[in-house]
């Protein structure tokens, strides 16, 4: 969406438009916008995190197009926006988690990590000369026997979610998910439905090398992303759903 | 004295005496030409009492011998201003106490209908099905209005992205149809003066009324239906939206008109104002089988011959582009190359190297990789 300027009210992130708006966090959030698509969902036994990588020319070397990020052991997280601002919130979300295992020699409870990084988020939001963060994030992972998964918006906003997702085809996706999301599918399940969602928001640009899958499970309670190989299986699932759909019209 | 008027009127003068007394005249229709000169500061008479007028035309042009062509100059309150003779009955006479002296009205009309010159059909507004049909139920309306009923189609939006078509459809409509369609471009409206802007949109419905069924064509709508908030940027931003608002759903019912609306910056566009049009259409950019399309559409007008190309490959390198990109960037830039180096034939490799380039820029503004 093109925003035009809002009479000065967008000047600067500290002032308040008369009708209670912050217009800097709000183009912040068209910065998140701008990035690929990243989806989570939870399921019975675990949760997952995919993303859509785009990839503008073939000499990129994919791999190094990073959207999906281990914090802890059973903590992943997903981003969407400026890569620059990803990574610094990456690193710093994985610096509280050593400090929460330094300190009270636990591993860091998902809604804590989110928190922290909420929190920083929004001291960009609250004083002058800064921006905010164009990047928001999904964090996934398990603690107490249970899957949670949270997203952090620029403004600092949190929020949990059963499934979710952010980037440039959030709206597409999350139609997906108002009508197909189910709490007792299992991980399997889950990946599949999250792909479903990025063949229908990727408009056919659909590639198995472009895919990213990030899986915790309540069992392993350890984070990992799936190879290659196993991304493909997947993707053919998907296409050849589809394909048959569309044969049968 | 003034030596223009003078001479004009005296040689009449003569001529009066030398015929003594010539028919007189009935009927005279004059229109406002301006003046000889133009200078620092001129003002132009507007006529507030057609009979006051009359009168005192009557007294200073009395006598003179006129003829259909001739010019008439004013010699009191605005001196040296000319009015044309455009109609005069019987032919050649003496204006004299009963001559009844008519100005016509379409004085200087900034609103003057600027009618579209090329001819532009359906057919090459390529694509962009949605807002044909709607165009088709509005010509439907304006031919029979009374199977609406009180249902009638009124206010239409275009939007999207430059070059796609929005006010080329227009122009297809006023050319396909019998009933009149007035074409305005938005900032036309806005006038000189703060208050001007407000007074000639409601001109341009009165107006509308009197011909209606019609059609009002408003190109770049943003310019005067920016949002209200925007008023600390332009001063009149609030009263022309206000003028628009009440004309395009107000209290005085106008019957028979549409208004269509095209604007890009449909974001800009105050909220009340949007909500008066019943549909908003979007124009996209055209797909690989509408840029095909379009190719073969418009080269089929080349002066050059075309040697046969493969346009189905070459369409799927442009997507992105606008039809007015393909038109005027592509096939235009192709065309001119072939004609600077001397030669019969447009080829394939013209187009190609056209697109490249432009595809190329392209790439350059986006700084995508900022962003994953």
């Amino acid at each position: 969406m093109q925003m035009a300027p809002q009479m000065g009210y967008d000047r600067a992130i500290t002032v308040f438009s008369p009708d209670g708006r912050l217009f800097q966090v709000e183009y912040a959030r068209e910065a998140v916008k701008r990035g690929t698509t990243a989806v989570g969902i939870k399921a019975a036994d675990g949760v997952v995190l995919l993303v859509d990588k785009r990839i503008t020319s073939r000499l990129v070397e994919a791999e190094s197009i990073e959207k999906i990020f281990q914090i802890d052991n059973h903590i992943g997280a997903a981003t969407s926006g400026l890569v620059a601002d990803a990574r610094s919130l990456i690193d710093r979300a994985r610096v509280e988690a050593q400090i929460n295992r330094v300190s009270y020699d636990e591993p860091i409870g998902i809604e804590v990590i989110s928190k922290k990084i909420c929190d920083h988020k929004q001291t960009y939001t609250q004083y002058g000369g800064v921006r905010p963060y164009g990047t928001a994030l999904l964090i996934a992972g398990v603690d107490d026997h249970k899957p949670r998964l949270f997203e952090t918006d620029p403004s600092g906003a949190l929020l949990e979610y059963k499934a979710t997702a952010i980037g440039a085809g959030r709206n597409a996706v999350v139609e997906v998910f108002e009508a197909d999301y189910r709490e007792d599918m299992d991980v399997d399940a889950a990946v599949l439905l999250g792909m479903d969602a990025l063949y229908k928001a990727s408009e056919g640009k659909f590639d198995a090398a472009t895919i990213e899958v990030g899986v915790v499970t309540l069992e392993g309670r350890q984070f990992r992303k799936l190879v290659p190989e196993e991304v493909e299986k997947y993707v053919q699932r998907v296409v050849e759903k589809h394909g048959s759909a569309e044969e049968k019209e | 004295m003034r030596s223009i008027p003078q001479r004009v009127n005296t040689k009449k003068n003569h001529e009066n005496s030398s015929d003594s007394e010539g028919v007189a005249t009935e009927l005279l229709i004059l229109k406002p030409e301006g003046y000889p000169l133009s200078g620092m500061i001129e003002d132009y008479p507007i006529i507030e009492n057609k009979d006051v007028f009359e009168c005192y035309a009557r007294e200073q042009w009395s006598g003179c011998v006129v003829r259909k062509g001739e010019y008439l100059f004013d010699r009191r309150m605005f001196p040296d201003f000319a009015y044309k003779i455009i109609e005069i009955e019987p032919a050649e006479s003496v204006i004299g106490m009963s001559t009844s002296i008519v100005v016509s009205e379409e004085e200087n009309d900034p609103l003057a209908s600027t009618e579209f010159k090329n001819p532009v059909c359906f057919d090459s507004v390529v694509g962009q099905e949605l807002a044909k049909q709607k165009c088709r139920l509005i010509e439907r309306f304006l031919e029979e209005p009374e199977r609406f009923g009180k249902w009638a189609p009124r206010n239409v939006l275009f939007f999207g992205p430059s070059g796609t078509g929005k006010t080329m459809l227009a122009k297809a409509l006023a050319t396909k149809t019998e009933v009149p369609i007035i074409p305005v471009k938005a900032t036309q409206l806005i006038g000189e003066y703060v208050g001007d802007g407000a007074r000639q949109i409601h001109q341009l419905y009165d107006r509308a009324e009197e011909m209606a069924p019609c059609i009002v064509f408003i190109d770049e709508l943003d310019a005067i239906a920016l949002d209200r908030r925007f008023q600390e940027l332009r001063g009149d931003v609030v009263e022309i939206v206000n003028a628009l608002l009440t004309e395009m759903d107000g209290i005085d019912e106008r019957a028979g008109i549409c208004t269509i609306g095209s604007t890009n910056r449909v974001h800009s566009l105050d909220t009340a104002v949007r909500s008066r049009f019943e549909e908003e259409i979007e124009f996209i950019l055209p797909g690989v089988e509408e840029i095909q399309h379009i190719f073969e559409l418009n080269i089929e007008t080349f002066p050059l011959e075309v040697e046969p190309c493969d346009f189905a490959a070459l369409a799927k390198k442009a997507v992105g582009l606008s039809g007015r990109d393909l038109v005027e960037k592509v096939l235009k830039t192709a065309l001119h190359r072939a004609i600077i180096e001397n030669r019969e034939t447009v080829t394939e490799k013209d187009f190609e190297t056209t697109l490249s380039k432009l595809i190329k820029k392209d790439e350059n503004r986006n700084p995508d990789r900022l962003y994953v």
